[in-house]
C-alpha cells in the first residue's frame, strides 16, 4: 500500500521520525493491535495506537461503563455511563482517527477463544485488571509465538514489560501464581488516574516500537514507575527453567519447544 | 551476609525511613530463607506478590546468598 497523500499529513510527525519513514507508517497501517480490556490501561493505550495509525485495532471487554471508571477511564465519558465499554470506545477512537479498522469483541478472554482471538492480530497490548486473564494472554500468545505487553498498576505505581515468545522471560516465569483471594487491589487501594494513563502510554509505545523493530524492547525488563516519588526503576528478569508456561517440562507440553 | 532489597508498589510504607524502589542494605543470617528476610524487614508475608531475586522469581522458602538482589512486590494487578 502506497500512503495517500492525506496520510502523509496526519501522520507527518510519524514520518519524520528517524526509523519510520513513508514505509514504517504503511507497516503500522497495515498492522493490528489486541487490547484485552478496555479500561484504565487500554484508555490511554488505545488512543495512542489509534493516533499512530495502527490500521486496525481489537477492543475486547464485556463490560459497561460505571461513574467511578470516568476517573481514569478516559476513552469513556458521562454520557456514557452504563453503554459497553467497547462500543463507547470505539465511538471515541473512530472519531479521533476514522481511517482506522476499529473491531469490537463484546466478551471476555476465556481459553476457549483466545486462540481465534489473538491468532487475528499481530500484537496484544494487556489491559486487563486480573491475574488469571493475563496467563491466558500469556499462554495463548506463547502457543501462537506472539507478543504481548504486560501492563498493571495499583494505587500509585504501575508497571510493564514485554514478553516476546522465544526470547526473554513470559509472564508466567515472573508470576508464576494469581494473587490470593484476598489481596488488594485497586477496588480497595484505589489509583490515581493518571498511572494507568502513564502506563498504557509506554504499552502503546512499545507496541508501535515492536511493530516497527525500533528501539530496545523490554524483554527481560520490568519497567516501574511510582507517581508519589517520581521515579522509574528497573528490573531485570529472567526466564524461569521450571517455569510451568514456557520451560522444557511445563504442563501439557507437546513436543519439545525451546524454553524462553 | 548482606543482600540488596529494593521494594515496590507501596510495600515501601510498610519500612521506616525507605523509598519506592530505594537499595537497601538488609544484614540477615547465613543461609536465610526468603520468609526470613522479611520477618527481618517486618513485611508480613501476605503482603507479597513475588520476589525476584537476581531478576528470578523466588519463594518464600528460597535460600538466599550472599549479595542478593532482592525485589518484593505487591500484586500489582490493576488495568
Amino acid at each position: 500500500m502506497v500512503l495517500t497523500p492525506e496520510q502523509t499529513v496526519l501522520y507527518r510527525r510519524n514520518i519524520l521520525l528517524s526509523g519510520i519513514g513513508e514505509n514504517g507508517q504503511e507497516r503500522l497501517l497495515s498492522s493490528s493491535a489486541l487490547l484485552v480490556g478496555a479500561g484504565g490501561l487500554a484508555s490511554s493505550a488505545a488512543y495512542y495506537l489509534a493516533a499512530a495509525g495502527v490500521g486496525r485495532l481489537g477492543l475486547m471487554d464485556d463490560d459497561v461503563v460505571e461513574p467511578s471508571n470516568l476517573q481514569r477511564q478516559i476513552l469513556h465519558s458521562a454520557k456514557d455511563v452504563g453503554r459497553a465499554k467497547v462500543e463507547s470506545a470505539a465511538e471515541k477512537l473512530r472519531a479521533l482517527n476514522p481511517g482506522l479498522c476499529v473491531e469490537i469483541l463484546r466478551e471476555r478472554l476465556t481459553p476457549d477463544n483466545a486462540g481465534k482471538v489473538i491468532a487475528g492480530y499481530d500484537v496484544v497490548i494487556d489491559c486487563t485488571d486480573n491475574f488469571a486473564s493475563r496467563f491466558i494472554i500469556n499462554d495463548t500468545c506463547l502457543e501462537l509465538g506472539r507478543t504481548f505487553i504486560y501492563g498493571g498498576v495499583l494505587a500509585f505505581s504501575g508497571q510493564l514489560f514485554t514478553v516476546v515468545p522465544g526470547r526473554g522471560p513470559c509472564l508466567r516465569c515472573i508470576f508464576p501464581r494469581e494473587p490470593d483471594a484476598g489481596a488488594p487491589g485497586c477496588e480497595q487501594l484505589g489509583v490515581l488516574g493518571a498511572v494507568p494513563g502513564v502506563i498504557g502510554a509506554l504499552q502503546a509505545a512499545e507496541a508501535v516500537k515492536y511493530l516497527l523493530g525500533l528501539g530496545e524492547l523490554l524483554i527481560g525488563r520490568l519497567l516501574i514507575f511510582d507517581a508519589l516519588t517520581m521515579t522509574f526503576h528497573e528490573v531485570g528478569l529472567q526466564a524461569d527453567p521450571d517455569c510451568p508456561s514456557c520451560g522444557p517440562r511445563r504442563m501439557g507440553a507437546g513436543a519439545l519447544r525451546p524454553s524462553c | 551476609m548482606n543482600l540488596d532489597v529494593r521494594v515496590f508498589g507501596g510495600l515501601e510504607k510498610l519500612l521506616s525511613g525507605v523509598r519506592f524502589g530505594e537499595s537497601i542494605p538488609v544484614d540477615v543470617a547465613a543461609g536465610a530463607t526468603v520468609r526470613e528476610l522479611l520477618s527481618v524487614l517486618g513485611i508480613p508475608p501476605e503482603k507479597v506478590f513475588n520476589v525476584l531475586v537476581n531478576g528470578r522469581h523466588a519463594e518464600m522458602h528460597t535460600v538466599l546468598h550472599e549479595r542478593d538482589r532482592i525485589s518484593l512486590f505487591p500484586p500489582v494487578g490493576g488495568g
